[in-house]
This record gives structure tokens, C-alpha cells and sequence, in this order.
């Protein structure tokens, strides 16, 4: 961003200079307008890469089950589905309970959306592309997630139904118990790399396939990869952690109150962070953007490694039954945090020698 | 030591078993879908099917041991006799009762009814389900005199 | 300070409510409109009363005034899953009554429709606990499977779900060679789908752990309730009909009867073991099959000149046959006319259900769909 902030300038003068308008911006407003700008793109990839993924997911869904996804909507593919469901979700009416709690429950599917939205900053997608290069990037990205635990809490309170509260109590127990696992297992890939910045994580690992941290050391790095994606399977609450979204066994999630524009948001906020904390891993365990012989690099390595990693994702949801809550406990702190930090400390003897 | 054994076991059942459930549904993914795209392709019903019944009105005697063969009193027939003469008024089947038992076209002495391959007779009306198989015929004051029109 | 007594005072003051909660006639989980009240204190139920009647049809009393033989599409709909094997069970009590014998290719042929009924019907029993439990893949695939069942049960009869194959005096139509060919093919592609579903779902650590230990049923309370079929051998007790009391030609054939083990590591009685011996009982289904299709001998498939059924006065017979959920029975007493004076149906599901409060107790909210759902109930026959 701040390069963009730099340009800007330069930007804006050639469009005059092309068009002949007269666009004038004051000095002090270009890192402002940058920043809009950065902001904006910033949400409207996350729309549409969620829209996409949906529709992605709808379609894999359909093939797992020997099925067709969506055909109908867009030509053969049905790829105008999520789109159309987009539309019918924001015309939909806006309800909300009589007995609710009207500023909560206006307020909680936002924090749920920021803390995604936010972690895209310090996101990089190649060598140049990123909004900011913090130098506590990971870091910060682990400490906005959490804020979509206030989301949770405030929508299960705030519909004035016992279900969604109980519903939204089993959510953010299950979200808290799997951060902690989330971010130990980051330790030892930053006690490789000395530094907390993504950037230099990434370019830590450059230099051919057996570079990436996943292979460099694979026993203590590779189980940290193995208990990040599960950790970060659970705090999404995807499956085979989805009992807080699928309560509709016996009783509906902390959403059940939600229609329209509002569960869109809850929705946006999933298939965002499911494409946020793959490429997470992908930059962080293996190698980010670069390629799999020396000297290779590019976003397109790093796209493919994150589609990648969501297919997993959605390969596991489709064929892998529910746990229940207390199981989802008894792993979280059980089996993921006493492995990972055998993990941790194996690593620091790895690297510290 | 038993649980400790039991712990790591527990772990690794439960990798494994995941692993072998998702190479199945990795297999299924790449074989051939078994959809029918059905309101484009419409099936292709079997010889037997009991679908809507189809009539053959000239071989109808009228003897009613169709219309009391149904549990649910959907066929009413109407008939016209004039000694050896039978002329077939009106047969009407009401598919809003019909239950496609096919009970009715076994007894048939003549043959004439059947059960046939469509299905697809859904319609906007209740009166649009009570499907009319006789021809319409136009019948003299005599003959309007003779009609026994039935359910049994 | 003891702290035992100071917990023991906390649990005095603090009174937790008990919390009455409505699974609705709708729900999600759904095996019909059963309507289960569920008395909870926080996460552990301590009651649950199956509330049935939603979809009561009034069959028995209409029995009473359509003459036997109209009668068989109505029993076609009461287990609607199932079809063949109530239609056959009916047509047995009325033979019984009325002193029919029925040609012996006709029995070969009402077994082997019952057995490819058995098996669609344990596939829907497997892929909706599949979907009870979370996993959606399973379902389809045995819908898959099913597709197969029903596509040969078509060709059959011409219909897919509500048969009345089965009349009284023998069936309604021969098999075509067409038909056999299938047949062999599907008896030879089976037993692979069913290693598939076992990998898939059966052997799952995560399935076993949500049925494991859950809901367990003892067997004397299973016998004192009446629990027969899956859910009586799931607690192993060795009891079949077609083994104990051999109706039709099932003594001339060879099958074993799966009971509940521990192999899991688990008690006799839970879920998993109900749910497993369906699997192995769709093994057992295939056996006979082979042998079915091996010994039919060729004759005529329906008693000559039978016309209608009109037994005589004061005649009553109670038939019973192993359906695929349990013990279906039929009771017919007759008064000399065409139309029987009263029809009685004895339901499995019916009694299955009612044994719902007593493996309920002590068990988690989350478990209670997997206990109705290994149950494999069916509310059209529960309520007829």
C-alpha cells in the first residue's frame, strides 16, 4: 500500500494528462485515498473469491456424491449459482425478533466479517503484492481472528433464543479451545525463520521444493502443519467440527435468527477465512510463492497451492461425520496442544543447535 | 500403560480411518455421474410400468368389474346398451384417488385396459385430474334414457 | 474444609431446572412425524417420550370394509420402505385363513422380492444414519445402490416404492430373462458396495466414537419390550423368524443370523451394533438371493381360477414373517363374507419405539438422533 500511495500521484497525472480531466487530489489525502482504494479491493476480492468458492464447493460437493452441482443457472457449470443466491440473500426481508436486543443483533455478523477482513492485510500473495508488509504480520493475523469470537457471542445473545445462545456457547468454546493449537504450531515455523514477518518467512523458503519448511523438517514441522490445519478446520467450525453450524439436529446454530444480508455476512466470513487460513498454511509451511524447482516464484504458485489446500478442505467436509462437542474438546486440548508442543520444543532443539 | 496405548491408538484409528474414507470419495470423484437431467431427458420407463392407464374403448363390454375391483372408487363408467349394442359413454378415472395399485386391470374379461408409461399428468385444476378416456359421443333422448353411469 | 461436602452443598443450592424440550413433528433428522419430549437437566436427558400419531391413516378399519384382496395396496403404504414384506405378510394371513396353497415358484419368487426389499430398505437405514451422524456422502452412495434395487423391482412390477407384487394365491407377473440377467449382476456387484460402506462409514473413528457405548440396550429390557429385528439381535440376542418359526420356503435355505459383538470395543447393545448388523444382514440378503435364483423351479406363479377370497365364518390366523425391521405379524379374523371383520397389524417399529425412554436415560442431547436413528423406525408403520 504504501507503494500505491507513492504512485498514486503519478497515476493521477497521467489520467489527466490522457483524458483531460482535471483531477486534482491534495498532498495530504493521497495516503487516505490509497488506503480506500486498498480497502475496497481488499473486500471485493474476498466477495468474490467467496462467491467462487461456493460455488466451487457446490460443485465438488455434487461430484464427491456422483452427482451434478448446480447446471442450471450460467450455461452448463451453473457458475451464475452463487451469484444468484447472492442476490436472492440481499432481497431477501430483514427480520429481526420482536424481543431481540436490536443494536446487538445489528452489530454481530461485523466483528465476524472484520476479523477476516482485517487478517487480509498482512496478507501477501507474491513478492510485491500485499496491502502492508507488517513485521508482525502473522502475529497480527492470529490476533484479528479472534475477534470473530465477539461475532459469535453477540449473535447467539443478541436473538433472544435459548437454542442460538446455547448454540453460540458450543461455538465460541469450540473457537477458543482451538487457538491455542493454531498458534503454537506457528512457533517452530518462526523460530526457522527468525522473524515474524511474512514476507521473510516466504523468501526464507525459497529455493526449490526440499526448501519448504514442511520438508526441511519434516517430523516436527510437518506434524505442526498436520495440527494447524485441524486446528484451523475447527475454529472455522467447518466439518468434522461443524456441530455448532448443523445444530439443527436437535436445535439451530447461533444464526438460526439471521436471514438475508446478516447470514450472508456469517456465510462471507466462512468461505473467506477457509481461503484466508489456507493461504496462511501455504505461506507459512509450503513455501508461499515459490515454485517447486529453484528460482521459480510467482502468485501462481501460490494460488495453486492454496486451491489446493481448500480442495482438501472440502474433501474432508464431504466425506468425514460430525464430532460431537465433547469430543471436539477432548482434541482440541487432549491431543492437538500436547503435540504440538512436543512439537515446539523439538523444533527449538532443531534450531537453536 | 493400557491407556497410553489406548491414546496413541485412538490417534492413529482415527488418521487412518479418515484417510481410507476420503481415498473413496476421491475415487468417486473423478468416475461419471449418475444423474438423470430429468426434465430435459425424460426417463425410460419399463414395460411393466404403472403409469396412467390406457383404454382401448372398442373392446369395452361395460361389465363394471373394473370400477369394483378399485379400493378407492376412482373409475366411473357409463354405458348404453341396445341389445347387442354397447357404446361406451364415458369412463372417466380420477387420478386425484388413483393410486396406480393396478387391481383394476386384471379381472378385465376383454382385455381393454391397461396400465401405460406416463406419468406426467399433473395439472392446475381438480377437474383437470380426472382424465377422460371414452370418446365423446352425442346420444338421442332414447339412449340418454338407457345410461346406467357408475362407480360399481 | 472438606470439599466433598462443600461440593455436595453447592449442588444442593444451585438447583439446575429440568428443561422440557419439543423435537418436534418436523425436524431435520427426520424418520417421520415423530414428536419425541425430551426432559434434559443441562446436557444429560433424563426422559424422552416418543409422541406418535401424525400419521395415522385409519388402514385396520378400512380394512374391514374392502374385500381381501383390495386390501393390499394399503399395506403396501403402512411401512412404506418395506413394501414387499407387508404385502407378504398380509397375503400369508389371508392364504392361512382362507386354506390356500400357493405354487411353489411363487414362493421363491415372494423371497426374493422381500430380500431385494430387504436390502433397499437396510440402504436407507444406512445412508440416513449417515446423515444423522453428519457424514452426507454415505447417503447418496447407498441411494446409489438403491436406484439399482428399485430399477429391477421396476422392471418387475412396474412400480418403485408401493408394490402390491405380492396378491393373495401367488404373485402378480413372472420374471423375464432380462430381469434375471440384472439380477445376477447386481448379486455379483454388491458385496463390494458393502465393503465400500463399511470402509466409508462403518469403520469410521469418528462414526464408532458418536456410537459407541451410546445408547445401550440390555437384553432382557429389549425382550421385555418386544424390541425385535435389528435392534433385538443388535443386543444379542439370536432371534429371527425366518430361523425360529420358518415361514414360506426359508427352511430350505442357508443363511446365518448376525448378533451384536464386541469386536469394536464396545458393549453389546449399543448403536454401533445395531447399525452393524444391518450391514452383515445385507450380506446374508445376497447369500440368499444366489440360492434363490439357483433353486427356482419353473410352474405357474399364481393359484389357478382363485377369483375372490372368501373364507369361512369364525376363521382367524396370526401370520408372522421377519421384515427389515423386525417381527411384522398380521392377525385376520374372518365372518364368512368378502370383507375381513377385523385386520390386525403388529408393527416392529411400533414396539421398537417404545423402548426410546429407557436407553435415552443418562445419554447427551447430541445423542439422542443417533439412538432414534439406529432404531430404524418407520412412522407409516407405527401409526398406520
Amino acid at each position: 500500500m504504501n507503494e500505491l500511495a507513492l504512485n498514486l500521484p503519478v497515476w493521477i497525472d497521467q489520467v489527466n494528462a490522457h483524458t483531460g480531466l482535471r483531477i486534482s487530489v491534495p498532498a495530504h489525502l493521497i495516503p487516505i485515498l490509497a488506503m480506500f482504494l486498498c480497502a475496497s479491493i481488499v473486500a471485493a476480492a474476498m466477495g468474490l473469491s467467496a462467491a467462487v468458492l461456493v460455488w466451487a464447493e457446490r460443485k465438488l460437493a455434487g461430484h464427491f456424491q456422483c452427482r451434478l452441482g448446480p447446471v442450471y443457472v450460467g450455461g452448463k457449470f451453473g457458475w451464475l449459482q452463487s451469484i444468484a443466491d447472492g442476490i436472492k440473500l440481499f432481497l431477501k426481508e430483514d427480520l429481526i425478533p420482536s424481543d431481540a436486543d436490536r443494536p446487538l443483533f445489528r452489530i454481530a455478523p461485523y466483528p465476524v466479517v472484520l476479523g477476516v477482513l482485517l487478517a487480509f492485510i498482512a496478507f501477501p500473495i507474491s513478492e510485491k503484492l500485499m496491502v502492508a508488509d507488517l513485521n508482525v504480520g502473522i502475529f497480527f493475523i492470529l490476533a484479528v481472528l479472534t475477534v470473530e469470537v465477539f461475532g459469535v457471542i453477540l449473535a447467539g445473545w443478541a436473538s433472544n433464543n435459548k437454542w442460538a445462545l446455547i448454540g453460540a456457547m458450543r461455538a465460541v468454546a469450540q473457537m477458543v479451545s482451538y487457538e491455542i493449537p493454531m498458534g503454537l504450531a506457528i512457533l517452530p515455523v518462526i523460530m526457522e525463520a527468525q522473524s515474524l514477518s511474512l514476507k521473510s518467512i516466504v523468501n526464507a523458503q525459497s529455493g526449490g521444493i526440499l526448501q519448504w519448511y514442511v520438508f526441511q523438517s519434516p517430523v516436527f514441522i510437518g506434524i505442526s502443519f498436520l495440527i494447524f490445519f485441524i486446528a484451523a478446520l475447527a475454529s472455522l467450525k467447518r466439518a468434522p467440527f461443524d456441530l455448532p453450524e448443523a445444530e439443527s439436529e436437535l436445535t439451530a446454530g447461533f444464526h438460526t435468527e439471521y436471514s438475508g444480508m446478516r447470514f450472508s455476512f456469517f456465510f462471507m466470513a466462512e468461505y473467506a477465512g477457509m481461503i484466508l487460513v489456507s493461504g496462511l498454511a501455504a505461506l507459512l509451511y509450503l513455501g508461499g510463492w515459490h515454485g517447486i524447482f529453484q528460482g521459480q516464484a510467482g502468485p501462481e504458485w501460490f494460488l495453486l497451492k492454496t486451491s489446493f489446500l481448500v480442495f482438501v478442505m472440502i474433501w474432508i467436509r464431504w466425506t468425514l461425520p460430525r464430532l460431537r462437542i465433547d469430543q471436539v474438546v477432548y482434541l482440541g486440548w487432549k491431543v492437538l496442544t500436547p503435540f504440538v508442543l512436543v512439537c515446539v520444543v523439538g523444533q527449538s532443539f532443531l534450531a537453536y543447535k | 500403560m493400557s491407556s497410553v496405548t489406548a491414546y496413541f491408538s485412538d490417534i492413529y484409528r482415527g488418521l487412518s480411518t479418515a484417510l481410507v474414507g476420503m481415498s473413496i470419495t476421491l475415487r468417486y470423484l473423478f468416475s461419471r455421474p449418475v444423474t438423470e437431467m430429468y426434465p430435459d431427458v425424460k426417463p425410460m420407463t419399463p414395460t411393466r410400468y404403472r403409469g396412467v392407464h390406457v383404454f382401448e374403448e372398442e373392446k369395452c363390454i361395460g361389465c363394471y368389474v373394473c370400477a369394483k375391483a378399485c379400493p378407492v372408487e376412482c373409475i366411473e363408467i357409463g354405458v348404453v346398451r341396445k341389445g347387442k349394442e354397447i357404446k361406451i359413454t364415458r369412463f372417466d378415472i380420477d387420478y386425484q384417488k388413483c393410486m396406480f395399485c393396478d387391481l383394476c386391470c386384471e379381472p378385465c374379461p376383454a382385455h381393454c385396459i391397461h396400465m401405460g408409461p406416463e406419468f406426467e399428468k399433473a395439472s392446475f385444476t381438480r377437474k383437470g385430474t380426472i382424465l377422460r378416456f371414452a370418446t365423446p359421443k352425442s346420444l338421442t333422448e332414447e339412449e340418454k334414457k338407457v345410461e346406467k353411469v357408475a362407480k360399481k | 474444609m472438606n470439599i466433598a461436602s462443600s461440593a455436595a452443598r453447592i449442588e444442593q443450592d444451585v438447583k439446575t431446572d429440568e428443561l422440557v424440550i419439543n423435537m418436534g413433528p418436523q425436524h431435520p433428522s427426520t424418520h417421520g412425524v415423530l414428536r419425541v419430549i425430551l426432559k434434559v437437566d443441562g446436557e444429560i436427558c433424563l426422559d424422552a417420550q416418543p409422541d406418535i400419531g401424525y400419521l395415522h391413516r385409519c388402514a385396520e378399519k378400512i380394512a374391514e370394509n374392502l374385500i381381501y384382496g383390495m386390501f393390499v395396496p394399503y399395506t403396501d403404504r403402512m411401512d412404506y420402505v418395506s413394501g414387499m414384506g407387508c404385502n407378504l405378510g398380509y397375503c400369508m394371513a389371508v392364504e392361512t385363513v382362507a386354506g390356500i396353497q400357493i405354487p411353489p415358484r411363487a414362493e421363491y419368487l415372494r423371497v426374493i422380492v422381500t430380500e431385494l426389499n430387504r436390502i433397499a430398505s437396510h440402504l436407507l437405514a444406512f445412508g440416513t444414519y449417515g446423515l444423522d451422524t453428519g457424514a452426507i456422502t454415505p447417503f447418496l452412495y447407498g441411494f446409489r445402490e438403491r436406484e439399482l434395487v428399485l430399477d429391477l423391482l421396476e422392471m418387475l412390477c412396474g412400480a418403485r416404492l408401493t408394490y402390491s407384487y405380492i396378491r393373495i394365491g401367488g404373485v402378480d407377473g413372472d420374471v423375464t430373462p432380462d430381469f434375471m440377467s440384472k439380477l445376477k449382476e447386481f448379486i455379483d456387484l454388491f458385496p463390494k458396495k458393502i465393503r465400500e460402506y463399511n470402509k466409508l462409514l462403518t469403520f469410521n473413528h469418528i462414526f464408532m466414537k458418536r456410537t459407541t457405548g451410546v445408547g445401550v440396550l440390555p437384553p432382557d429390557v429389549a425382550i421385555a419390550y418386544g424390541v425385535t429385528g435389528p435392534s433385538l439381535r443388535g443386543s444379542g440376542v439370536k432371534r429371527d423368524v425366518r430361523r425360529d418359526d420358518p415361514y414360506s420356503i426359508y427352511d430350505k435355505l442357508e443363511f446365518d443370523v448376525p448378533v451384536g459383538t464386541t469386536q469394536h470395543g464396545g458393549p453389546i447393545g449399543d448403536c454401533w451394533n445395531r447399525y452393524h448388523v444391518r450391514m452383515r444382514e445385507l450380506e446374508e440378503c445376497v447369500k440368499i438371493l444366489q440360492q434363490c435364483v439357483q433353486m427356482m423351479p419353473p410352474g405357474p406363479i399364481m393359484v389357478e381360477k382363485l377369483g375372490r377370497v372368501k373364507p369361512a365364518a369364525k376363521a382367524e390366523a396370526y401370520t408372522r414373517m421377519e421384515n427389515a425391521r423386525g417381527e411384522l405379524a398380521f392377525y385376520v379374523v374372518s365372518d364368512g363374507t368378502m370383507t375381513p371383520a377385523r385386520v390386525k397389524v403388529r408393527a416392529p417399529s411400533f414396539s421398537n419405539i417404545s423402548v426410546l425412554p429407557e436407553i435415552v436415560r443418562g445419554q447427551m442431547i447430541a445423542d439422542v438422533v443417533a439412538i432414534i436413528g439406529s432404531l430404524d423406525i418407520v412412522l407409516g408403520e407405527i401409526d398406520r
